[in-house]
């Protein structure tokens, strides 16, 4: 990142980021807890067993509000390509513009014409549709990360472009745009990580009530829920799909994987740092304890291969912020790791029935929720930063990006006003799921009234 | 090929503005027409869960424009930068409003929000009807197809403009009566009781508003831009907003005279869209008309995307739009008639 505070580029990429990655605390669990509703739903259409239905009620509330808070913090993601980024959506709108289109046609319609009804309309709609709905929602979210990872990874890897008498970039092939092999890589990482998200909370939840002895049943179904899907999630968003990612960013941006390691001298046998800190002026890691041979095995299937070191490249082809790229994605692999322990260890407590009974992991549970927020977060930032010095990698340079005709004093002045409004509105929200939280499920409550008010009566008749 | 698509785009942005126009006209309306808690409830019902769907044809217009039109895309949101980012807030404020509004039922709480979604309702008004203002007058393009407005400079309409003028702060107080008329008309339809009674004395009024405003800003618009009567006449979609606008009038004005809810509602509708359509067909082909010098007007044919990117936009629109229709079926079906707030409410507990 330029460290010119007088720099537009500079300005504009820090709003963009800050209202990225706060409107991606959202979507990510939208996108995890959808399926959770879905299967819930789907169980109570089967079974007729009213706790599943219970469940359904009271995620969707929490769902809601996150949807709700998505939404609005999701269309100025939209509106700033033109805004802030001017230069390259007049450069490449031909062809980002299709799938920003795209989501709005296919995705966002979908998704939102069946919200109502999923939060609000069960009464008016009846189980089956209600159950439609639920699926709706979720395909509706899936499909909108699609067309958004789609548009990201046109710009990681451009791919069905051509470019045009005038200069700028026209589409020459959908499909060869639609089926990019890094959209597709991409997609199914950032999926199963929001699952994490999703499956982490839930269980989270679920420790809650159990820890405090309340909504037991709930608190069971959401614990088995959550661990036996954040076990299988935790384990796919390593391998194969992170996998895949990593061997995808040592073909196509190979100076970006050393980057990302701190690997200022390229060499076979190269290893993975567990700790160490890059020292970009005297071009070495700092402190450095490595496992061998791990980074040539990740990114190019054998212990021997060749991992090119940034030595081999022009400075000025680097990743302008090498070391938060390097910690983002060591930050990101490290979590990663033990999300794939704790889960595994609270999925095998949870299959023996002990779940609920051991204290220690349920706390540990319970506080472990926001660190999937952490690895999605330092995920993209290593994607993002990842993709530096270039908008469309190989093509398009950054600082040729930006809106020339908005000022500094512009952006900043938006910026401060994104930093104060979201720092409310996430007040205002943590306030309301807490709320929802510590009210709980209605289910059970509402059963034992129901059960009071017959005792009441039968009294009457007696008496 | 390219005029069909500154039909769809305009098509696209005229549905948004019927459909959240309501939310935005019945939102401003709400303090007046509804006088308890309950009947503010009422009012947010009314629009319920229906706002985001609303919302993302604004999305997808956006979207579609960049795909179709990039080079206005990236001049008109840089040039519009801090009319965008207010635009922007107040929906995350009107949006926030409404669904946060109902979760304590709690007076202070409800009467805070309740301030919030009016204020909100009352900028986006103004700011969307500034806007249409700013498309009509024109934008100090400079020879690049580049441009960058101040709020105001000093309220002309020729020349260095900025976004307010006395023509556009016209237009955005006739989008205030016309949206707060469209609300009124929706709210007699979909409410009950004093609500229902109170919006219909205030639909009756507000359209009668609309007529000498219509006809002052017919004849200021003349005055802004002198060249554009002349080819609108030689224009048929002109004639056939035209059209519109006189068959949805004398509809609207029988739905509310015979007590015709859901016709009145969809005569207020098309006379939205008559009006639009009268608009975007008139100042076709220009998008953005340079107020410096009128040959820096950007066109849709200079800003078009090439002509393989339309066509490839060609195949897969129509099936989002079928999509979308079908959705918006089973949407009107699901959540026709009055609301209830006791069925319908979004207070959680």
């Amino acid at each position: 990142m330029n460290s010119n505070l007088s720099d537009p580029a500079f300005w504009s990429r820090f709003q963009f980021g800050f209202t990225l990655t706060y409107h991606y605390l959202f979507p990510q669990l939208t996108m995890g807890l959808a399926w959770f509703l879905v299967y819930w739903k789907w169980r109570a259409l089967k079974t007729g067993d009213e706790k599943y239905n219970d469940a359904v009620r009271f995620w969707a509330k929490i769902f809601g509000l996150n949807f709700a808070v998505g939404v609005v913090t999701g269309i100025p993601m939209e509106f700033q390509f033109g805004t802030n980024w001017a230069g390259f959506s007049r450069y490449a709108g031909g062809v980002i513009g299709q799938t920003l289109a795209m989501e709005g046609m296919f995705a966002f319609f979908l998704e939102s014409a069946f919200i109502g009804a999923l939060i609000w309309g069960e009464k008016r709609l009846g189980p089956r549709y209600h159950f439609l709905a639920a699926l709706g929602v979720a395909l509706g979210s899936w499909l909108s990360g699609y067309f958004i990872l789609v548009t990201n990874a046109f710009m990681q890897h451009p791919v069905g472009y051509k470019v045009e008498a005038d200069g700028l970039l026209g589409i020459s092939s959908l499909s060869a745009y639609l089926l990019n092999p890094w959209a597709w890589v991409e997609f199914a990482h950032n999926q199963m990580a929001a699952l994490v998200t999703g499956s982490f909370v839930v269980t989270a939840v679920g420790a809650f009530y159990g820890l405090r002895r309340r909504h037991l049943n709930q608190s069971q179904l959401y614990l088995r829920a959550g661990t036996c899907a954040g076990l299988i999630a935790s384990l796919l968003v390593a391998f194969p799909t992170g996998d895949q990612q990593a061997k995808m960013v040592g073909r196509h941006q190979p100076v970006t994987l050393a980057a990302m390691e701190g690997k200022f001298e390229g060499s076979s046998l190269a290893g993975v740092a567990m700790i160490g800190q890059p020292n970009i002026a005297a071009r070495r890691l700092d402190n450095p304890i490595e496992v061998p041979g791990a980074l040539s095995f990740l990114a190019y299937g054998t212990f021997q291969s060749y991992v090119h070191g940034l030595d081999e490249y022009p400075v000025d082809a680097w990743p302008d912020n090498i070391e938060l790229l390097y910690y983002s994605f060591h930050l990101m692999i490290t979590l990663g790791s033990i999300f794939i322990l704790l889960m595994a260890y609270a999925s095998f407590q949870s299959w023996r029935g002990r779940l609920q009974s051991n204290t220690w992991l349920l706390w540990v549970l319970m506080l472990a929720f926001p660190f999937p927020y952490i690895a999605n977060t330092v995920g993209w930032m290593t994607a993002e930063l990842g993709r530096q010095p270039w908008l469309a990698y190989g093509l398009f340079h950054t600082r040729d990006g930006y809106s020339k005709v908005v000022s500094n004093g512009n952006t900043i002045f938006t910026l401060i006003g994104f930093i104060g409004l979201y720092f409310v509105l996430g007040l205002l929200f943590l306030f309301l799921i807490g709320r929802e939280i510590a009210h709980g499920p209605d289910g059970e409550a509402a059963i034992e009234s129901r059960a009071g008010v017959i005792t009441a009566g039968a009294q009457e008749q007696v008496a | 090929m390219i005029a069909t698509w500154y039909a769809i785009v305009s098509l696209m942005l005229i549905i948004y503005v019927v459909l959240d126009g309501r939310n935005f006209g019945a939102g401003m309306l709400q303090g007046v027409v509804a006088k308890t808690s309950e009947e503010r409830r009422q009012v947010i019902a009314a629009i319920g869960p229906l706002w985001s769907w609303h919302e993302v044809w604004l999305v997808a217009f956006g979207g579609t424009l960049v795909a179709v039109f990039p080079k206005l895309m990236a001049s008109a949101f840089a040039g519009y930068y801090l009319a965008l980012f207010l635009i922007l807030w107040c929906l995350i404020l009107r949006g926030v409003s409404i669904e946060v509004g109902g979760h304590i039922n709690d007076h202070l709480w409800q009467g805070f929000w309740d301030f919030v979604f009016i204020f909100a309702n009352f900028l986006l008004a103004i700011l969307f009807g500034a806007a249409a203002g700013n498309l009509a007058r024109g934008v100090p393009l400079d020879a690049n197809g580049d441009f960058s407005m101040a709020f105001f400079t000093n309220f002309n309409v020729r020349g260095q403009v900025g976004l307010l003028d006395w023509y556009t702060v016209s237009v955005a107080i006739f989008a205030i009566v016309l949206l707060a008329a469209h609300g009124a008309t929706y709210l007699v339809l979909k409410t009950k009781g004093p609500v229902h009674d109170r919006s219909a004395t205030y639909a009756r009024y507000l359209w009668i508003a609309v007529v000498p405003l219509f006809f002052a800003i017919s004849l200021e618009s003349w005055v802004v831009r002198p060249e554009l009567p002349g080819a609108a006449v030689y224009n048929p979609l002109c004639w056939l907003g035209i059209l519109i606008v006189i068959v949805a009038t004398t509809t609207l004005i029988s739905g509310l005279r015979t007590g015709r809810e859901s016709r009145a509602f969809l005569a207020s509708n098309f006379l939205l869209a008559g009006l639009l359509i009268t608009g975007g067909a008139a100042i076709f082909p220009v998008m953005l008309y340079s107020t410096l010098s009128p040959q820096d007007s950007l066109t849709a044919y200079a800003v078009a995307a090439n002509h393989t990117s339309l066509l490839i936009a060609s195949i897969w629109w129509p099936i989002g739009f079928a999509l979308a229709t079908i959705y918006f079926v089973f949407i009107s079906r699901r959540y026709a008639g009055k609301v209830s707030v006791k069925r319908d409410n979004q207070g959680f507990y």
